[in-house]
């Protein structure tokens, strides 16, 4: 997934003049911010709070910011690390908290192949994405998403099957 | 041994994932592993639904912000209003912060409208008795300012004289800061970040502290009544001790303690509607929104004496 510095100052630009396209931004980069959080953070709740703020802090400060030609996603990293050392601090009053380093290439690798697998998601075929989301977003039990979609546990199952064997492929896995 | 189907082996592994168990036996079977890797990255898939909903919140902001930059150059959606018997607080502010007055003129009641520009931000200082249009209370306000150096602003403060109410100390919350109160009774926290784990990075130079006696329903009572988004709370043995909140392109910290109200104008495109949304949410009306020779203005004033006016000006300045 290549971002060229020209895509971001146009993105910049347009947010600048019409804070409305600021959504245009949020579009592009939510699942990295997303990915870089949710590893730093104890659960899916606090790893939405922190992408929330994030996306606001950016949106307050879009009409200040100056673009001198680095990825805007390295500006979001920022303020994505300096606010999981808040939440940190708020969760240990007295310890000493250093904001964590915004990613290094190995984890920008590896984030942008967790966007593809995400990616792949949304193209599954209808019920096999709905099974994958109850599972792994609303961790719901094979008997709660057979409750939920009508269907029996043995379809239920077979459904993650398929749905991680395509995803398996996509992702460049063999048969 | 029948082995069981890898429907099976790959549920209870997905199982495991979730529930942050060990799975990693499922690495040593080579059917099940490469499905495992995929499971263990989707722990983590973003959920739909939230980023659907943070984007239409993000939506609802920046076409508050788009209003406000188009209406008012140079201002945020919430200024604070600070009322004043006489004048002087100018030249407080002049020699403190290096504050500007960028516009003054008498207001329809008589008193002195002044419009004060203070690093980034702006507040609206009104003198004489007849000040507000008669329904802005004379009482202080207290704000968090981010100067370079705390401890020279702190001193020069004392010099212009304000009165102590906290000297300059490094503080828990990633900052040093001494607090003050002008010769008027506002407060002032001087600031100066300690590295960046601070707040200042998301605020602005000067940002009103609301004082409040429940704290975590008022911010509540804010979300439903101005659209406030909550960016960041504290909270300490079940209570709230501190929130910052986003108000379109505008912000306020609260924090449990001493009731200490205040009088705020918000810029916005709709007086109108905001002044509805604020009566639905439980807010009393001080005066429903009319045309003045300035613009649109209305105004309520919640349970906790806050007072929100809303207004869109006629012209725009600079």
């Amino acid at each position: 997934m290549t971002q060229t510095t020209e895509d971001d100052r146009l993105l910049i630009e347009a947010a600048q003049a019409d804070p409305a396209r600021f959504v245009g931004i949020y579009e592009r980069y939510v699942d990295r911010i997303y990915a870089f959080v949710r590893r730093r953070t104890e659960n899916r709740a606090a790893a939405e709070d922190i992408t929330s703020q994030v996306f606001e802090q950016a949106l307050g400060a879009i009409g200040r910011f100056e673009w001198r030609g680095a990825p805007v996603v390295a500006w979001l990293f920022r303020i994505a690390s300096n606010a999981l050392a808040d939440h940190w601090r708020e969760r240990a009053r007295d310890a000493q908290v250093t904001p964590p380093d915004v990613p290094d290439p190995g984890e920008l690798e590896d984030i942008d192949r967790r966007i593809a697998l995400y990616q792949h998601v949304e193209q599954l075929p209808e019920l096999q994405r709905q099974v994958i989301q109850m599972r792994f977003v609303e961790e719901k039990s094979i008997r709660e998403v057979a409750t939920a979609l009508d269907r029996s546990e043995g379809a239920v199952k077979q459904l993650q099957l398929r749905a991680l064997e395509s995803l398996r492929k996509s992702m460049g896995g063999h048969d | 041994m029948t082995e069981r189907p890898l429907t099976d082996r790959l549920d209870e592994t997905v199982d495991a994932i979730v529930a942050r168990r060990d799975a990693t036996d499922a690495l040593r079977d080579p059917e099940l592993a490469p499905l495992a890797r995929i499971a263990a990255d989707l722990r983590h898939y973003p959920s739909p639904e939230f980023k659907a909903s943070l984007r239409a919140q993000l939506e609802r902001r920046a076409s508050m912000t788009a209003v406000t930059t188009a209406i008012r150059q140079g201002f945020t959606t919430v200024t604070p209003y600070i009322r004043v018997r006489e004048a002087g607080l100018v030249d407080f502010l002049a020699q403190v912060f290096d504050a500007r007055e960028t516009f003054s003129g008498r207001g329809s009641g008589g008193g002195m409208h002044r419009e004060v520009r203070v690093g980034d931000s702006m507040v609206i200082i009104g003198e004489g008795d007849a000040g507000g249009g008669g329904v802005m209370p004379i009482r202080p306000v207290a704000f968090h300012v981010f100067v370079n150096d705390a401890d020279a602003t702190f001193e020069r403060a004392i010099a212009a004289g304000a009165t102590p109410l906290g000297e300059p100390a490094d503080r828990a919350y990633g900052e040093r800061s001494g607090f003050v109160a002008d010769p008027f009774g506002n407060h002032w926290y001087i600031a100066t970040p300690l590295g960046r784990e601070s707040v200042a990075g998301a605020l602005r130079t000067v940002t009103p502290v609301l004082h409040v006696k429940g704290a975590a329903a008022y911010v509540e009572f804010l979300k439903r009544a101005l659209g406030a988004i909550e960016e960041m709370r504290h909270d300490e043995g079940g209570q709230l001790r501190y929130a910052r909140l986003r108000i379109g392109d505008g912000a306020i910290e609260l924090g449990e303690g001493e009731p200490m109200p205040g009088s705020f104008l918000l810029y916005v495109g709709d007086p109108d509607a905001l002044y509805q949304q604020a009566l639905a949410a439980g807010a009393t009306s001080l005066m429903p929104p009319t045309d003045q020779p300035y613009g649109r203005i209305g105004g309520v004033e919640d349970a906790l004496g806050n007072q929100w006016f809303f207004s869109r000006p006629v012209t725009t300045s600079s």
